[in-house]
């Protein structure tokens, strides 16, 4: 999985890593053994069902996990400029120094994502503050013109609390403060889906114009396929904490190889396709508390052989950087 | 020129009307007068009454005939008891406007109102000071259990406070009577008694101060003791359900210090539900409490009120409850207008 199409060298790895919960029944394996890289400049999806793990590999890049999660094993490499940073091994200060600074992260619930009694201006400087390096007038000046790029009147959504803008607004006003220290990477997870169609949309459109206008790498974590299409470089689908395919958005659109990715494209519904009947996928997500024998997938998929229940497939090549988790695909 | 003073005035009116703070005071005002006026029924259906127990006291404590002991009770009392309840309450409420609380049956002659001036300052400085110290250490403690939850100090804390705040306060202050007072003799129980000991002179000295709260620590200690354990339970049942909100998370993402977010994010969100219990605490402030009072023989309002209940004082009883309805009105009034400045998503008067 180290060549890819992209030719610039990594920003983020992570290699082997492993993240688990505990809970009542056991430990959640919630990511099992990824190892993937984000290019310099690159857009990377994360696609997969709510449970695939996606949104524990996205905190745990900012060293967030929740509550009862850990790192069981792995590493998780930041090479900005040449020298290499173990993410995991920094200190407490420094990673708080290092979030928002490097990595920015926009959360799915942009709806609470603000303390309510604050207005915008003060969590901005909030934030600032917390890193310094800017003065006031700047993180100000800074923070109107984010705004402004974002499309809100900035002048008047500076002053205002949170309560009084609407989902949408609500969902930019994070992106733009996400964008306040000049992070590297920015990570999206689920960017539009609290939101109404329309609002969607528009954030697509912002969010292709902060692609195309800022040097960053970004990372979607989401199940919407469209959003992925839209926007990212590669995609990777996720099953079961691991990665099953991963390769360019064409080549994962149009000739995806893993049952799992088939099921998820065919699963969603075209507006202006050909008529056809919407496929589901049979069964649901294994419990990643007691994971079944050999490919996590075989349970639901009709392509299953006895070797699919005895032995876990490798990630192997099929294709110009398009990597694939599925005997039956190569 | 008329026309356009007269649309003004109208106008001004009409704001003055709508406005959140007149539509409270005015409902404030109402509720005022319904509870002065329930009061003034419900104390009088009380069984017996002034004349009656003083000429029991009278026979019981000097061995007076009856007749003797009513002879005395009459010429000491001035009171009209005949008169039609409904004169009664009229002569009361006019007296009322005039700012005339009347005066008391027992002790002859005194005003209401130079009675409650002179003890509701003890009151209000026993209660007060319990307040204060129970709602901080309360609301510090809280948040320290819900930072540790799970842990000893917490699940130790949690007990203690479930423990604590379930046992009625005049139940404690008994408590610490007997076995601090009486049994262990750990406190010079007798020498508390008062709100100050004898001869002492009123001022600004360290002599006074220390006096002062020499003579209002039982009462404090078993306020605090009995308060504590609900401002615990609250402050960190709010704690934690601030904890898991989103905002929490996204500021830690957002690389806040520490300090920023258990201050601004966390405590700021998490005490905000405490402010109406606190607004209410402090109208019963007034109230004192009439058991602990009388338990420690505190000179203070509450021992007013329980001595004149005991007495029939109708005129003392009703203007020590009037105060304490006053209090409780504004506090909440107080409330209402301080929360809507706390929180920007509630507007005064929607509460």
């Amino acid at each position: 999985m180290q060549a890819t199409a992209t030719k610039t060298a990594p920003i983020l790895s992570t290699r082997d890593l492993w993240l688990e919960y505990s809970n009542r029944r056991g430990t959640v394996k919630a990511v099992r053994g990824i190892t993937i890289d984000l290019y310099r400049g690159e857009s990377l999806a994360l696609i997969g069902e709510s449970g695939s793990g996606k949104t524990t590999l996205g905190l745990s890049l900012i060293r967030l996990l929740p509550g009862s999660g850990r790192v069981r094993s792995g590493s998780i490499l930041y090479e900005p400029d040449g020298r290499t940073q173990d993410i995991l091994s920094m200190s407490e200060e420094a990673m708080r120094r290092f979030r928002w600074q490097e990595i920015a992260m926009v959360f799915q619930s942009a709806l609470n994502a603000f303390n309510p009694v604050l207005r915008i201006w003060d969590q901005i400087y909030d934030t600032v503050k917390a890193h310094d390096g800017m003065s006031k007038q700047e993180a100000r000046k800074r923070g109107l013109e984010l705004l402004k790029m974002l499309q809100l009147d900035p002048e008047r959504v500076i002053r205002s609390y949170p309560h009084e803008l609407s989902g949408g607004m609500r969902q930019r006003v994070l992106i733009a403060v996400s964008l306040l220290l000049n992070p590297k990477i920015l990570i999206l997870d689920e960017p539009t889906t609290a939101l109404d169609i329309l609002t969607q949309r528009n954030i697509i459109d912002l969010l292709r114009k902060i692609k195309t206008e800022l040097d960053l790498s970004m990372v979607f974590i989401s199940h919407d396929l469209s959003l992925a299409a839209e926007l990212a470089d590669r995609v990777a689908t996720m099953y079961a904490g691991s990665v099953v395919e991963i390769g360019p958005v064409n080549d994962m659109f149009y000739r995806p190889r893993h049952p799992y990715t088939v099921g998820l494209i065919k699963a969603v519904p075209t507006v202006t396709g050909d008529y056809r009947e919407l496929f589901s996928i049979p069964g649901s997500p294994p419990d990643l508390v007691d994971l079944p024998s050999g490919c996590k997938f075989h349970e639901r998929c009709d392509r299953a052989t006895k070797r699919c229940h005895e032995e876990e497939p490798e990630l192997v090549p099929v294709g110009d950087g398009h990597y694939v988790r599925c005997f039956s695909a190569t | 020129m008329a026309r356009q003073m007269r649309e003004i005035i109208w106008r001004t009116i009409r704001a003055i009307s709508t406005s959140v703070l007149f539509t409270r005071l005015a409902k404030g005002v109402m509720t005022v007068f319904v509870v002065m006026t329930l009061t003034f029924f419900i104390i009088r259906l009380m069984p017996s009454n002034p004349i009656e127990i003083y000429i029991n006291q009278l026979v019981s404590q000097y061995g007076m005939s009856f007749q003797e002991a009513k002879n005395m009770a009459a010429s000491l009392f001035s009171i009209d008891m005949d008169a039609p309840l409904y004169v009664q309450y009229f002569s009361y409420l006019g007296n009322l406007f005039r700012g005339d609380l009347g005066k008391s049956f027992l002790s002859q002659g005194t005003p209401v109102s130079s009675m409650i001036a002179q003890f509701l300052p003890w009151t209000l400085f026993s209660v007060g000071v319990s307040l204060l110290i129970s709602f901080s250490l309360g609301i510090f403690l809280g948040m320290t259990m819900a930072y540790r939850r799970g842990g000893i100090l917490d699940n130790s804390l949690s007990t203690f406070a479930s423990f604590v705040s379930s046992i009625p306060n005049y139940l404690v202050g008994i408590l610490f009577l007997v076995f601090l007072g009486v049994r262990w003799k750990i406190v010079p129980i007798m020498a508390m008694r008062g709100s100050t000991s004898p001869g002492i002179q009123p001022g600004f000295t360290i002599t006074f101060v220390k006096d002062v709260f020499f003579h209002a620590t039982m009462p404090i200690l078993t306020y605090v003791t009995t308060a504590i354990g609900g401002w615990m339970l609250t402050m960190k049942n709010s704690t934690v359900s601030a904890l898991g909100e989103d905002y929490v998370t996204v500021a830690k993402a957002r690389g806040l210090r520490e300090r920023t977010i258990t201050v601004s994010y966390v405590g700021r969100n998490a005490i905000l539900p405490l402010f109406t219990s606190l607004a209410i605490s402090i109208g019963f402030i007034i109230g004192g409490s009439p058991l602990i009072e009388s338990i420690f023989v505190y000179k203070g309002i509450g021992w007013v009120l329980w001595s004149s209940i005991s007495t029939r004082d109708y005129p003392v009883m009703q203007g020590v409850f009037l105060v304490i309805t006053i209090s409780v009105v504004m506090a909440n009034i107080l409330a209402d207008l301080l929360y809507s400045k706390l929180d920007p998503r509630i507007k005064a008067g929607q509460g």
